[in-house]
């Protein structure tokens, strides 16, 4: 395991620029989540750690030692694809002992077969190493693909997306499951995804990319808390943060040059009122919670609520802001 | 389409109906769609039973008598078994059947490893990649009547181009390259005239299944420290071996039969040293004029590629199931 260091990492493709100037510091043993829609350059800044892609500007060092111009195999980086990317003519058991074989790792075939068991017992595929990989489900298949990654133990884990192909049941289960394994393993882990539920779960630091420019990054508490522009705070909670005019709702105190207020459910309280500010729209019951759609004046909110709390769809209600977030002209976040 | 169009093939429809006499619309009107179908393909059926099933089947009938197409007014007998004993034990037949297994052997080892090597070469991209694509392909667009004749004069000792450029490059006299009238080199020059048409064949079945395994998978390949000795032997081949054994199994199946190219080039000689099954099959049936013993002869080379061809098309689903 080894720390990575991305200073000014700059990539084009053609017109299109993939990752711009990106400065990235991943210290030894860090599960570092990269998190951005599609677009925003996560992958580009995958493949170019891995050295799959080569950078126009910048360097990239992995356990101090700069990688410019090393191939992929020179590296000591383990991928796993978006899209499996098994071997699709061998077994489960010949794909995970793949990277083992090696002839530069000179590993003896009991170690090989000896780690391959150890590997698929942790990720759960070990009843079907003799099966061929294209007979799995998907779920199976990304799991093999993550066993792939972690027979070797690389300076750095790169996985992009790898939970995303699956469904929901699945995803919650392997998201714990990769996060105890790196934990384990004391793994440095580069993860790039669009869900923010795998980044704020699993990740120690979250960046937030967006158009090839890494915006923000740090703990998944501040990245939440204390985003630095509209563009973050934007990516994290759900129901999304309601973005209004400063002289809406009562409550805030705008410092000077904001236009601009973030409302997030814990920013807003409500209060049943026959003559309150707001009226309620309609209601969308999830079970443990409700979704309030509110309507105010012209703009439009949604904020969650006790599924006891007595409102009903055209009932008026009274909100208050508390401790919003506040917003320049420029989008960026104001203190 | 413009409105006039409509109108114009309304008007044609329109006319179609008016024109059909009503006894033969109120028949077509009462047939069912599966009616209908049946008599699109009929003609077809039809043409398939008096052109291939019937002479199959007549064919068999004939191998068990000793009928003579050249004397039809002669009694036909039965022989039974006997025109089948006769060509398994004629060891002029074997020898054609040796030269067929010698001439497909070969053949098909050269256009297999130049034909993938190719392939693989052409898959690396490279500028202009696409008009040596084309370029190489352009052997296979050529009729074999053409490129039968066309060689012939290219082998010619004394005009020809290929002795000229074999004795230019090895000094060997033009009169001593006789590529059709020696012995030893007769079935060399048309093993060299069928990889030169049909190598480019075997290249694009093989590009297809180089082209069919995913970048990512190479990437993957590079990812996990795999050199690119191990690569093509891991990943390349066994990927890319379903569409090299179908190509294979083509050329194979077609040069067992192959007649046009020998026919066009040597016709079996000098003496019968490309005399392939075919071509001796020809000499039986329309010099020698056995009707019932060639019959049988082509039974037996019909049974032999039916079968080897079985065999390898289960041996290929099984490369293919993997």
């Amino acid at each position: 395991m080894a720390d990575v260091t991305l200073k000014g990492v700059s990539k084009s493709f053609g017109d299109k620029r993939a990752v711009e100037g990106v400065d990235l510091h991943i210290k030894d043993g860090e599960f570092v989540v990269l998190l951005g829609p599609t677009g925003a350059g996560k992958t580009t800044t995958l493949r170019l750690i891995a050295g799959l892609e080569k950078p126009d500007a910048g360097t990239i060092s992995i356990g101090g030692r700069p990688m410019e111009g090393l191939a992929p195999a020179g590296r000591d980086v383990a991928f796993v694809f978006q899209q499996y990317s098994l071997y699709p003519h061998l077994t489960v058991y010949e794909n995970l002992a793949f990277p083992l074989r090696s002839p530069a790792r000179r590993m003896d075939a009991a170690a090989v077969d000896a780690r391959v068991r150890q590997v698929a017992k942790m990720v759960r595929i070990d009843h079907k190493l003799e099966n061929r990989s294209t007979r799995l489900s998907g779920g199976e298949m990304q799991r093999v693909a993550i066993g792939r990654a972690l027979v070797r133990r690389p300076a750095i884990y790169l996985m992009d997306e790898p939970l995303s192909s699956l469904d929901a049941k699945l995803r919650g289960e392997l998201r714990l499951e990769l996060k105890r394994i790196q934990k384990e393993l004391g793994a440095t882990l580069l993860y790039v995804t669009h869900d923010q539920i795998e980044a704020m779960t699993m990740a120690d630091r979250i960046g937030i990319l967006a158009e090839g420019r890494l915006v923000q990054i740090g703990t998944p508490r501040e990245i939440y808390a204390d985003p630095a522009n509209l563009h973050v705070a934007a990516r994290l909670g759900q129901p999304h943060i309601n973005i209004v005019p400063v002289d809406l709702l009562p409550g805030a105190t705008p410092p000077r040059g904001a236009t601009a207020i973030g409302a997030r459910t814990e920013h807003i309280a409500i209060a049943a009122s026959e003559g309150g500010n707001a009226r309620v729209d309609w209601i969308e019951h999830l079970g443990d919670q409700n979704h309030l759609h509110i309507r105010v004046g012209a703009h439009k909110l949604v904020t969650l609520a006790d599924p006891d709390m007595p409102v009903n769809p055209g009932d008026r209600i009274d909100l208050t802001l508390k401790n919003p977030l506040y917003f320049g002209q420029d989008g960026q976040r104001l203190v | 389409m413009t409105t006039s169009d409509h109108t114009y093939a309304d008007k044609a429809a329109e006319a179609a109906v008016r024109a059909t006499p009503e006894p033969v619309a109120r028949r077509l009107r009462s047939l069912s769609d599966k009616a209908i179908a049946w008599l699109f393909i009929a003609p077809t059926i039809v043409l398939l039973l008096a052109i291939n099933i019937f002479p199959l089947f007549w064919a068999v009938y004939l191998s068990f008598t000793n009928y003579r197409a050249n004397r039809p007014n002669a009694v036909v007998q039965n022989v039974g078994l006997g025109n089948y004993s006769r060509v398994l034990n004629d060891p002029d037949i074997w020898a054609s059947m040796q030269t067929t297994a010698h001439f497909v052997f070969w053949t098909i080892l050269l256009q297999t490893v130049i034909g993938f090597g190719l392939a693989y070469l052409i898959d690396r991209k490279f500028r202009g990649h696409a008009f040596w694509t084309t370029l190489i392909l352009i052997p296979m667009m050529l009729s074999p009547a053409v490129v039968g004749n066309f060689w012939r004069f290219l082998y010619e000792p004394q005009i020809g181009l290929f002795a000229y450029a074999v004795s230019f490059l090895t000094g060997i006299p033009t009169s001593e390259i006789q590529m059709l009238g020696n012995v030893h080199l007769a079935p060399w020059a048309i093993i060299i005239v069928d990889t030169w048409m049909w190598t480019p064949y075997v290249m694009l079945i093989c590009l297809a299944g180089l082209r069919s395994i995913p970048d990512y998978i190479y990437e993957a390949a590079e990812v996990d420290r795999a050199s690119n000795w191990r690569q093509f032997w891991s990943i390349t081949v066994p990927m890319a071996l379903p569409f090299i054994m179908l190509a294979v199994l083509f050329r194979g199946i077609e040069n067992f039969k192959m007649f046009d190219m020998v026919n066009l080039l040597t016709g079996g000689g000098p003496g019968s040293t490309t005399e392939v099954a075919s071509i001796a099959l020809k000499r039986d049936a329309f010099e020698a004029w056995a009707t019932g013993r060639s019959s049988a002869f082509a039974i037996v080379l019909f049974v032999a590629v039916f079968g080897l061809a079985n065999i390898y098309v289960k041996a290929l689903n099984r490369v293919k199931q993997r």
